[in-house]
């Protein structure tokens, strides 16, 4: 413990603005996954000045520095795994420029991401990636992750929507990339740094491309009473080239827990629905429409309904962004998956995870982005009873190792974080990740910023020894 | 090179074989880059002859330029080594396509025409209309990052390319990304080598997304008398409901270049002129053809007229050309390719317009509505080069302005013009240093393409 680095942190920031008792701490212990790690002090930035001054202090103490934006990702890329400052962006949450003539925002990376939807909202105007965390998480945490949501079906992750971004870099400086327009010469270091996990630089500032709001919106809901004709539908509505903008599953079991709790009209006894969404001009998504829904039926889907108002169609997303919330009412705990496979492995996969559930004795929903492969089983446990956690832990490594084995990848929006690093050997060889990780170095030399996440912990030289992840080393045995 | 040895070229025979090795003659002169030519061209079968041969060039300090169809070979700066030229031909399979999964994976030396007929069997496609499309490669057009004017509604190869495996300048086989359309795993290390002009890695194998085939299209011309109307009317279009699939803006010059041919013969010269692409469903396309007619009308467009269908295909062919129609019409062109935003984009035009007036060249622009805006500069006497040299600083100059927030890239000039990387690329970037810290990760004994790049790298 050196008391001094809390003293120049406090000198340097405004007042109020670092946090070191241990119960001020331990809010941010956690994040949205299973893992945990605790910071020395949590600071608050309100300026890229002040998060220079901090990553110069970290130099100097050589002491591991965490960004965090909302703290609920789902790989624990937010989490201190080897103590040291957590930089917490939530001061630094303003839309600094919104220009609606060239469909540009700059924004601070606290904002949170539904907070700019808002703001253009009355300029017909919307930021596309659409996390189910929306309401909470930040921007600055999308950059980080390369988040999608359920709509990047058609619009596509954070990283088509990120022109421009500000950086501190591990020695304090601030450097800019790229700015509104769409490509500057030189390397794409913009496409490049979305997505690294904050491993690489911290960022300060990021200007998005708007997009305008589509002329018409039509939701579907479809009902199957089994899962492979669920799964069906979805291969079929790829093959036939149509496009939604969003296409979504989610299993009976999942459904009765939502409807329990969000009341959308999901009916509880049926095998799966999908929730399919239509975009663009009135007469493209009619053409659609129609097209999807004999799609649906050709599959026997029991029901093909469309949303009648605003209302129900808030309803049934609503039902969709809130099932992980759902989940909490019939479970304590649930592990997340996020892998991704190609659409047409659908229907086996869905079968390999309903044996695994019963192999380990376990309760898996399935709620996630059907359109573009990308599963989420929720693994239900209790963390009070060790043996089952490990069964669940067991189950999950075999459902990813699956994602694999049909040419998948490990994770599809949620990042490898501290969760996943230790099985990146599933999919990259030794000199792909030694690649890795001399890019990480060069820019990240000494491994103060993020340690222990994205690549594996034994590829790294002289990186600071951390604990290493129960759910991370169990899988990868 | 440095040791035009006997024992070198034997040692790229017992590699690749002797047939793939060839020293003089056509093969040589054909991957000239800026003036140099290299001492052997190299014919690799597969990605482990790359990584051989390049760990030789290490060990020896040669260096080594990959090519694909030739057609691209006159962008960048000029290199400051240039020993061996990799001709990837031989690496032109199709390696994996899954129609039902709109997903594909693709050797660089896949000529992007035989590509899309591939695609296009399955009624699918890749948004990729790119100059010079009876020889490029898929691998040149992505180290180029060619642009392609359905970029406005598809993206450009950096929104829809799924990972790579490449070739480091170290030699080592590696790979980023993956084949499913949509993927965290890892550093996206693919995304660098777009538009890296060969200085990071050889690429040797692309994952993509595939796009189906729209129902129906239909292209449409709005002519105006002045650069402000044709803006005018593209920014109403942009403001509007419609996405559409293409929106171009030629200027008169521009203009001549693109509807030159019988099926043209309609467009009239001396005016501004807005391409538009509509696609979708029939009712979808009947919708435009209604709706834009009307914007054309409130925008006192001098001419609005729907393309005939047999023409659409060849009108297309001429828009995606267009910086070759260019070079055809003047080789001693210096073609800027810059990035701006739609409210910048008319006094851009019209300060590039001045900026060639006062060094006696002629200019000809097509904005396209990603942001991208092509400006052909020709000098007035074509023998001379000095009123070019005099333009180019000029356009760097006027795109760093803070009103304009443009940025720019020489694409194609006179290799006699380029004295210095910065004629091509402008002044330094802020973060070149970023820059040549990812060229020293792939790349530290800068084997591959050196000085191509921004900065010299």
């Amino acid at each position: 413990m050196q008391p001094q680095l809390i003293r120049d942190l406090q000198a340097l920031l405004a007042p109020g603005a670092v946090l070191y008792s241990a119960e001020d701490l331990m809010l941010y212990e956690y994040d949205g996954s299973v893992d945990l790690g605790s910071p020395r002090c949590v600071v608050f930035p309100s300026s890229a000045h002040d998060v220079s001054g901090i990553v110069k202090l970290a130099n100097r103490y050589e002491t591991p520095i965490v960004g965090r934006g909302a703290g609920t990702g789902l790989s624990g890329g937010a989490i201190a795994r080897s103590g040291g400052i957590v930089i917490v962006f939530s001061r630094m949450n303003r839309i600094l420029e919104i220009d609606e003539a060239n469909l540009r925002a700059v924004v601070q990376p606290g904002v949170v991401n539904l907070d700019l939807s808002r703001a253009v909202e009355h300029l017909g105007l919307f930021f596309a990636p659409d996390p189910s965390s929306q309401k909470a998480c930040t921007i600055g945490g999308n950059v980080s992750e390369n988040s999608g949501g359920p709509h990047t079906l058609a619009y596509g992750v954070t990283t088509n929507h990120v022109t421009g971004i500000e950086l501190v870099l591990t020695d304090g400086e601030i450097v800019r990339i790229g700015g509104k327009n769409i490509e500057t010469a030189g390397y794409d270091l913009d496409g490049f740094l979305v997505g690294s996990e904050g491993t690489l630089a911290l960022v300060t500032e990021i200007t998005v491309r708007l997009m305008r709001k589509p002329e018409a919106v039509k939701t579907l809901l479809a009902v199957y009473d089994t899962l492979d004709d669920t799964t069906e539908s979805v291969v079929d509505i790829t093959v036939r080239a149509i496009t939604p903008a969003a296409c979504e599953m989610l299993d009976g079991f999942t459904l009765r827990a939502v409807e329990d709790y969000v009341h959308a009209g999901f009916p509880k006894d049926c095998a799966a629905v999908l929730l399919i969404e239509v975009e663009g001009l009135k007469e493209a998504v009619e053409a659609q429409a129609a097209e999807i829904t004999e799609v649906c039926r050709e599959h026997r889907a029991r029901e093909v309904r469309a949303a009648r108002t605003d209302q129900e169609r808030n309803l049934l997303w609503r039902g969709r962004k809130e099932a992980f919330g759902a989940m909490g009412r019939i479970s304590p705990m649930y592990y997340v998956q996020d892998g991704v496979i190609p659409r047409t492995r659908l229907p086996e996969t869905l079968r390999r995870i309903e044996e695994i559930s019963k192999k380990y004795d376990l309760l898996i929903g399935n709620i996630f982005h059907a359109g573009d492969g990308n599963l989420h089983p929720l693994i239900l446990f209790d963390e009070r009873d060790a043996a089952q956690f490990a069964r669940v832990v067991a189950a999950g490594g075999e459902i990813m190792r699956h994602c694999v084995d049909v040419g998948g990848a490990l994770t599809g929006e949620h990042g490898i974080g501290m969760e996943k690093n230790e099985l990146m050997p599933l999919i990259f060889t030794s000199d792909d990740l030694a690649l890795m990780e001399r890019v990480r170095s060069a820019f990240n030399p000494a491994s103060l910023l993020n340690p222990g996440k994205v690549l594996p912990m034994g590829k790294a030289c002289g990186e600071i020894r951390v604990p290493q992840s129960p759910a991370a080393t169990a899988m990868a045995t | 090179m440095s040791q035009h040895t006997q024992a070198l070229f034997t040692r790229l025979e017992e590699i690749v074989g002797g047939p793939y090795v060839v020293t003089e003659g056509a093969e040589i002169s054909a991957r000239e880059v800026c003036g140099m030519l290299p001492a052997v061209v190299v014919r690799p079968a597969n990605a482990a002859q790359i990584a051989e041969i390049v760990q030789f060039a290490a060990t020896e300090k040669l260096a080594v330029i990959p090519t694909g169809g030739c057609s691209k070979l006159g962008i960048g700066s000029p290199p400051s080594r240039f020993d061996i030229a990799l001709d990837l031909s031989r690496l032109n399979q199709v390696l994996a396509y899954d129609p039902k999964d709109l997903t594909l994976g693709v050797e660089p030396g896949v000529r992007i025409e035989d590509l899309l007929r591939t695609l296009g069997e399955q009624r699918q496609f890749l948004p990729l209309g790119v100059p010079f499309s009876d020889r490029a490669t898929i691998g040149g057009i992505v180290a180029a990052n060619s642009s392609s004017p359905l970029r406005h509604a598809y993206g450009a190869v950096r929104d829809f390319c799924l990972g790579m495996e490449f070739v480091t300048g170290e030699g080592a086989q590696a790979k980023s990304g993956g084949r499913v359309v949509k993927n965290v795993t890892g550093y996206d290390l693919h995304k660098l080598l777009i538009g890296s002009l060969g200085t990071l890695a050889v690429i040797t194998r692309i994952n993509f997304r595939t796009f189906p085939m729209p129902q129906a299209q239909k292209t449409f011309i709005a002519s105006f008398s002045s650069a402000e109307a044709a803006l005018d009317f593209c920014r109403s279009v942009a403001h509007s409901v419609l996405t559409p699939q293409l929106v171009e803006v030629a200027d008169p010059s521009a203009g001549q270049l693109i509807f030159s041919g019988e099926a043209f013969a309609r467009i009239s010269p001396g005016l501004w002129s807005v391409i538009i692409t509509a696609a979708g469903q029939p009712s979808v396309v009947d919708r435009y053809a209604h709706e834009l007619g009307h914007m054309a009308a409130a925008a006192s467009a001098a001419e609005f007229v729907p393309v005939e269908e047999d023409a659409h295909f060849a009108l297309f062919e001429r828009i995606q050309e267009f910086p070759r129609l260019a070079l055809e019409a003047a080789p001693q062109a210096a073609i800027f390719r810059l990035s701006a935003l739609p409210n910048a984009m008319p006094s851009l035009i019209s300060k590039l317009t001045a900026i060639a007036k006062q060094s006696h060249a002629d200019v000809a622009t097509l904005a396209r509505a990603s942001g991208i805006l092509y400006a052909v500069f020709v000098a007035e006497s074509s023998e001379s080069l000095e009123s070019l040299a005099a333009a180019i600083p000029e356009v760097f100059r006027a795109c760093s302005q803070p009103e304009m927030q443009a940025s720019a890239m020489l694409e194609w000039c006179p290799k006699e013009l380029k004295t210095a990387p910065e004629v091509v690329w402008g002044p330094v970037r802020p973060d070149f240093e970023l820059m040549n810290r990812v060229k020293k990760s792939f790349d530290p004994q800068n084997v591959l393409a050196p000085g191509r790049f921004a900065g010299g790298i």
